[in-house]
């Protein structure tokens, strides 16, 4: 590798004096994230305007061996943007933002990559308010594109999903520098923006770039699916006791195809949004809330769907220990006060994830019939270390499976120990039970190839990355590689 | 440790140390303005890397503590390229969201201390020495003032005038003492130095005691009751810095601003109606009015009162106004950069379909006018104390 003096020359002839930094503070704010996960110092930062600076940068990093780290906004709570191997932070957020296009018939838009659920809302709210898309629990300023080719969930998918379903199509630059478009929009026409309305029936190369965290290619416009912003959204909010009551509505209300989302937070996490730092949960009261936000067409529309949730809780209450108690959401929150809103009224910055320094999960998916012993051994775990339990769940896609999320806040640069601890005895139990993490960082993937994947999964997962990027320029120590 | 930050920090917040620096996890919030995703930090939108938004500053004070970031002139940019406008702090839904700027100012200080202030504010520190202002003008004689508008050496009122009215925009200074004397207020002025505004913005805060102890001794001379200014820098800097450094005012002592005061003078006393043409307008609310005291209200309903005109908000008003960028020493050390972000809020106020944009603050007017000068823009930039003074007769 040249020296750094010579390799900031080149980058500025890239991106531009202004765009090119190597200021120990600049790269100190790289270093790091919320999460536990060591920091690691990278050597440029540089703010990405176009597809033509990334294929130079990807010729000067091939010849000079140098990593390329993509950003967008950092907040992915699985250090994926730690620079484990030093190089050039790619920061997306700040010039490549655009909403391209957005397709009213066929209900897509094409993103650059540094667009962000705010960004977007506002954007749809202005210009096609009869579409939406969704927003996951993360703040506003948390990037779209980022999130949908690592599988984020969101508040629609009880029905629909992770986001990773719904890529229409990408274009991504890849190691030698060409520029291939996935998807429908595969054809020979430039910015042909009507194209990008399947993401079938050609062979799924997607598959090639989403869940790999920018070790293939970088991802420079993606096409999302929308949907129909319906006159009637609104939330219900069911109260529950113990792990089998939970599990069942979780399950059951989930495969009815009625709700948009599921999402079931311990009751301290309801807590902390009405301003209790570490809050206690007593025995008299219930132990999770669960916040389904439901959406219609008409009140006629929503007058049945609410019948066949009332009837299918009726079924499950005449199972269950102690009944669930369903009630208006709005009503709640006129009762309790604005901040417990934050949860529903998406994209928004959830209360309770950003009183501390330091954030951290044991991300994961997860078998929807197993999620009774995972709350009940999650939340001994989290008694057992005297940290307010957080666990959030959700049911997905018509309930074929679940997501089951342990979350920690803790004091950065102090508790990092700690809660490195708790998050392996809570991952432990977690593959026990058969959960799968996702957004995964370094020591979990290294956790998971050791102990669970099959070794043929993990050479063909390499040589496919060997391939993708022969000098490793992309994101480098992700997965161990 | 920096023991250094931790005593300015200490001394500019109100909160367990050094703690403080461990409540943000960098969500980005404070980045736009909460809800309608308006852009709202003029440094961040400038400058664009991480360090030039609040979530950066306060990680930046973080590796600055532990030690991971020496103090060399590399952060003079990061750190004093900001209007100190408090935009990030209505954004910010953390615990900390209130400290955001005194952070910053902290950060100020300790750079200060330790390497000196950028070139470009350190020449307010020794105008202020030497001529008590931060112009570098001759300090003004307030006798001829006096004189001319018959003023007593005692009174209940004192109308603090503040530099920039002073020495650059006097057509507020001199409407502001037209309108009390129309209305027959008992009020005088002083012998002002300036308030310390630019210094503390800037982290120079050295001789900041003696500006303070002076004016509040030429205060205290008065008997005055009440302090009113026209200025918001002045008003903010009277209000909370003061008390800070130890040279607050007794409670019988009010402070001011004169939209406050006029507002609650008009709730009894009807504007005459001058003309029947009705004026559009649109408002500006500023940083330190605004934001930085929570004044939103008063200069609205002031406006409400004048009979003939009508006010029509800009896109981003009251707690998310867009800054005119001149505050936190910007105007003196980025010039340039100060009338880019003054032409955005010009351009913003043509989009409401007005002619003219008016402010309740002489600095906020100053950078306005130049934005608007540089920009070849008709719009017409006013103090509302200047209408307020044509209406009344």
């Amino acid at each position: 590798m040249e020296n750094k003096n010579s390799i900031k020359k080149k980058l500025i002839k890239i991106f531009g004096a202004d765009s090119v930094s190597d200021k120990q503070h600049d790269l100190y704010l790289h270093s790091y994230d919320a999460t536990e996960n060591e920091a690691h110092l990278p050597d440029f930062i540089c703010l990405v305007e176009n597809s033509k600076q990334l294929v130079q940068v990807i010729k000067l990093a091939n010849e000079q061996k140098i990593p390329l780290v993509p950003y967008i906004t950092g907040n992915n709570i699985g250090g994926l943007t730690i620079p484990v191997k030093g190089g050039i932070i790619l920061d997306f957020s700040k010039k490549m933002n655009k909403v391209i296009h957005v397709d009213e018939d066929q209900m897509y838009a094409i993103l650059e990559p540094g667009v962000t659920f705010g960004q977007l809302d506002a954007y749809l709210k202005k210009h096609h308010p009869n579409l939406r898309y969704c927003y996951p629990f993360a703040p506003p300023y948390s990037g779209v594109v980022g999130n949908a080719i690592l599988s984020g969930m969101n508040n629609l998918s009880a029905t629909h999903g992770s986001m990773g379903d719904w890529i229409n199509g990408l274009e991504v630059v890849l190691h030698d520098g060409s520029i291939v478009k996935i998807g429908s929009c595969f054809t020979k026409e430039e910015e042909n923006w009507d194209k990008w309305y399947s993401r079938y029936p050609m062979p799924d190369l997607m598959g090639l770039f989403v869940n790999w965290q920018g070790m293939t290619g970088l991802v420079t416009k993606c096409a999302v699916q929308l949907w129909l912003r319906k006159k009637i959204q609104t939330f219900i909010i069911a109260m529950t006791y113990g792990g089998d009551a939970t599990a069942e509505l979780i399950r059951e209300f989930g495969r009815l195809e009625l709700i948009d989302d599921l999402s079931a937070v311990s009751l301290e996490v309801a807590k902390m949004s009405l301003g209790f730092p570490t809050p206690k949960k007593f025995d008299f009261e219930p132990d999770y809330a669960i916040l389904i936000p439901i959406s219609a067409h008409s009140q006629k529309h929503f007058k049945i769907k609410m019948e066949l949730l009332n009837e299918a809780l009726k079924i499950i209450n005449n199972r269950v220990k102690r009944k669930i108690i369903l009630t208006d959401f709005n009503y709640l929150s006129a009762i309790l006060g604005e901040g417990v809103r934050c949860f529903a009224d998406l994209p928004n910055v959830v209360i309770p994830l950003v009183e501390y320094s330091g954030l951290t999960w044991i991300g994961s998916y997860a078998p929807i019939n197993k999620l009774k012993p995972l709350m009940e051994e999650g939340e001994k775990i989290f008694k057992k270390y005297q940290v307010p339990a957080f666990i959030y769940m959700k049911s997905m896609k018509g309930s074929h499976y679940a997501i089951w999320r342990p979350i920690i806040r803790f004091k950065k640069h102090a508790e990092e120990k700690k809660v490195h601890e708790i998050c392996k005895e809570l991952l432990e139990m977690g593959l026990h039970y058969g959960i799968i993490p996702y957004k995964t960082p370094i020591w979990i993937t290294e956790y998971l190839k050791e102990k669970i994947i099959d070794p043929n999964w993990v050479k063909f997962f390499t040589d496919v990355k060997k391939f993708m990027d022969p000098n490793n320029i992309f994101n480098p120590g992700r997965w161990g590689i | 440790m920096n023991e250094k930050l931790i005593e300015h920090l200490s001394s500019n917040a109100n909160f367990a140390l050094p703690s403080t620096l461990d409540r943000c996890i960098r969500c980005n919030t404070c980045k736009y303005a909460k809800d309608e995703f308006f852009r709202s930090c003029p440094s961040g939108e400038k400058f664009l890397f991480e360090s030039f938004w609040a979530s950066g500053r306060i990680k930046i004070a973080r590796g600055i503590l532990n030690g991971d970031i020496p103090i060399t002139n590399e952060l003079y940019d990061a750190v004093f390229a900001c209007p100190t406008c408090g935009a990030c702090e209505v954004s910010c839904q953390a615990p900390h969201q209130d400290t955001i700027v005194n952070i910053i100012e902290s950060l100020r200080e300790l750079i200060v201390d330790s390497i000196g202030a950028p070139e470009r504010p350190s020449k307010i520190f020794e105008r202020v020495q030497t001529t008590h202002n931060p112009y570098n003008e001759p300090h003004f004689d307030m006798e001829l003032i006096k004189r001319k508008y018959i003023l007593p050496d005692k009174a209940n009122i004192v109308y603090f005038i503040g530099c920039t009215s002073t020495y650059r925009q006097q057509t507020i200074r001199d409407a502001t003492l037209s309108v009390l004397k129309k209305l027959g207020i008992d009020f005088t002025i002083v012998n002002e130095y300036c308030c310390g505004s630019p210094l503390i913005r800037t982290g120079q805060i050295k001789k900041i005691s003696n500006l303070m102890q002076h004016n509040v001794d030429e205060i205290r001379r008065t008997g005055a009751t009440m302090i009113l200014t026209s200025c918001a820098g002045c008003y903010r800097t009277l209000f909370k810095d003061f008390p800070k450094y130890g040279f607050g005012f007794p409670p019988e002592i009010k402070i001011l601003h004169t939209s406050e005061f006029l507002n609650e003078y008009f709730k009894e006393h009807p504007i005459p109606k001058k003309e029947n043409n009705v004026h559009w307008i649109t408002y500006h609310d500023p940083c330190h009015l605004g934001r930085h005291m929570g004044i939103y209200e008063a200069p609205r309903e002031l406006i409400a009162k004048i009979s003939n005109l009508d006010l029509i908000e800009m896109k981003r008003n009251r707690e998310f106004a867009w800054c005119c960028g001149s505050g936190g020493g910007v105007k003196i050390g980025y010039p340039d950069w100060a009338t880019e972000v003054a032409f955005e809020r010009i351009e913003e106020a043509r989009e409401t379909g007005v002619t003219t944009i008016v402010s309740t603050c002489p600095f906020c007017k100053t950078n306005l006018e130049d934005a608007n000068k540089l920009h070849k823009s008709n719009m017409q930039v006013l103090d509302l104390i200047e209408i307020l003074d044509k209406c009344l007769l």
